[in-house]
């Protein structure tokens, strides 16, 4: 595999994170992060998503009338998202109901946008492929590790099943509650820059 | 080729989007019937839940939640406004009205066209009613379990399209706002409403409960389409009320003794 391949696809998981570094697409991580199984299938919708919309842009690279770019970029974001809602509708329709507006959201999600107008439309389809799908773990990564800490101490379980509950731990009401998963969010960024010293500003 | 052409950027712009709208039907199309089936579970799970037979999370799948809700619906039907059943509802199939029914009985209520509301017994004597109307964003809908007397509450589940996560989001999420429904009664009297929710608090109201504090106009939008939707409902109500309490003896009181001879003696 050569460096630059390498690089796309270990980039957006540390170096270049969408959300702890580029500090894209947070709006969602906050809201969808109460529960794992939740941020689990946010997370696996956003790998579809940016995966999927990257490789078609890709493909479609060469004949995109340049000023029609961002129409038609929007354009398949939009199919994919809602490809997966109704995916989700027809086979977990608890969770999608949970996600409730979230799942429409994506198509706002920077990280989409973001990922197809800097990479797919510059470089061939499977580097592409690998960049959305690479950029989407990386968002997913930060909305699992956040939700972990919030389903923990917020409702003292883990995948639904009693953990901290289990052994008499009190329920911790400000986890629930949006603010936390930015105090969280925070504290992963802080973690990152004090181990990656070039992201201090000066 | 010269991508900036204005004929190749009209055309290339239709095609794309012929295409992603072809593929979305085929999609919408393919994926219909499983999304309506999980529709109509979730429905029927709302109006366990309003009845006090549990929540979402009792019955493990689809075909569980349906037929629990055979075992234990008595008969359901579809109420006109004069109160008398406009048809039934085919309890062998689970037939129930879904939350686009709901939306179209609600235009016939607001244009004073007759209207055809469900209603749902239970074994248990326990009757459920629907509720829809406009809430601040989009739509909300909901179902009102009444008791065997058709006053008192004894459940309510609430539903909403778009409302605001963590505002007035909490008409479905906060089991505390629906627990203060239960033991509330929906009174019908002249000149007041059936039912308020209230900001500031309800205190010891009969037919009044807390709003959701920040979400006002959520609350408001709630307890309008309550008084819109069981304001339909009234006629049937106050008839039904009428037949629960006839064999309690509340007439005979009145009779004279001639007359309780006479029924006695029949």
């Amino acid at each position: 595999m050569d460096k630059k391949m390498k690089e796309t696809i270990l980039n957006p998981l540390f170096k270049g994170n969408p959300i702890s570094v580029l500090v894209l697409g947070i709006c969602s991580s906050l809201a969808v992060t109460v529960e794992l199984k939740g941020a689990c299938v946010m997370a696996l919708s956003v790998i579809f998503v940016t995966g999927l919309s990257s490789l078609v842009c890709s493909l479609l690279r060469k004949t995109i009338p340049g000023r029609v770019r961002i129409v038609i970029q929007l354009v398949v974001v939009a199919l994919m998202v809602i490809l997966v809602d109704q995916l989700l509708k027809a086979f977990a329709y608890g969770i999608d109901k949970q996600l409730s507006v979230y799942i429409g959201l994506i198509i706002t999600n920077c990280i989409v946008m973001g990922r197809i107008e800097a990479f797919a439309l510059g470089n061939k389809p499977l580097p592409s492929l690998l960049d959305g799908i690479m950029n989407g773990v990386g968002y997913g990564m930060i909305l699992v590790v956040v939700a972990f800490f919030r389903e923990l101490l917020g409702s003292g379980t883990l995948f639904g099943f009693p953990v901290l509950s289990a052994i008499g731990y009190t329920n911790n009401g400000l986890v629930i509650l949006p603010p936390m998963a930015l105090i969280l969010l925070g504290c992963i960024i802080w973690v990152q820059r004090s181990i990656q010293k070039d992201l201090q500003e000066k | 080729m010269n991508t900036n052409n204005n004929v190749y950027t009209v055309i290339y712009t239709t095609v794309i989007c012929v295409l992603v709208a072809a593929v979305l039907a085929f999609a919408s199309q393919s994926l219909k019937p499983r999304q309506e089936a999980n529709e109509k579970a979730e429905t029927i799970s709302q109006i366990l839940t309003a009845a006090q037979f549990g929540a979402k999370e009792s019955w493990n799948d689809n075909n569980a939640t349906i037929d629990f809700y055979k075992q234990n619906i008595a008969s359901a039907a579809v109420v006109g406004a004069n109160g008398f059943a406009a048809g039934e509802l085919n309890t062998e199939n689970a037939e129930v009205y879904s939350v686009s029914d709901l939306k179209a009985q609600n235009y016939n209520i607001k244009d004073g066209t007759d209207v055809a509301l469900p209603v749902y017994v239970f074994n248990n004597g326990v009757t459920v009613v629907a509720v829809y109307g406009a809430g601040l964003w989009g739509p909300v809908w909901g179902y009102i379990a009444l008791d065997k007397d058709l006053e008192t509450i004894v459940g309510a589940y609430f539903d909403h399209a778009s409302e605001t996560p963590g505002l007035g989001g909490k008409i479905k999420d906060d089991p505390a706002f629906r627990a203060q429904f239960v033991d509330k009664k929906v009174v019908y009297a002249e000149g007041q409403k059936p039912f308020n929710i209230v900001k500031g608090g309800a205190g010891d109201m009969v037919n009044g409960i807390d709003a959701i504090t920040g979400a006002t106009k959520t609350s408001n939008r709630v307890a309008a389409a309550i008084n819109h939707c069981p304001g339909a409902y009234k006629e049937y109500v106050l008839a039904q009320r009428a037949v629960s309490r006839e064999p309690q003896g509340e007439i005979m009181p009145l009779c004279d003794s001639t007359a309780v001879v006479e029924i006695v003696n029949e």
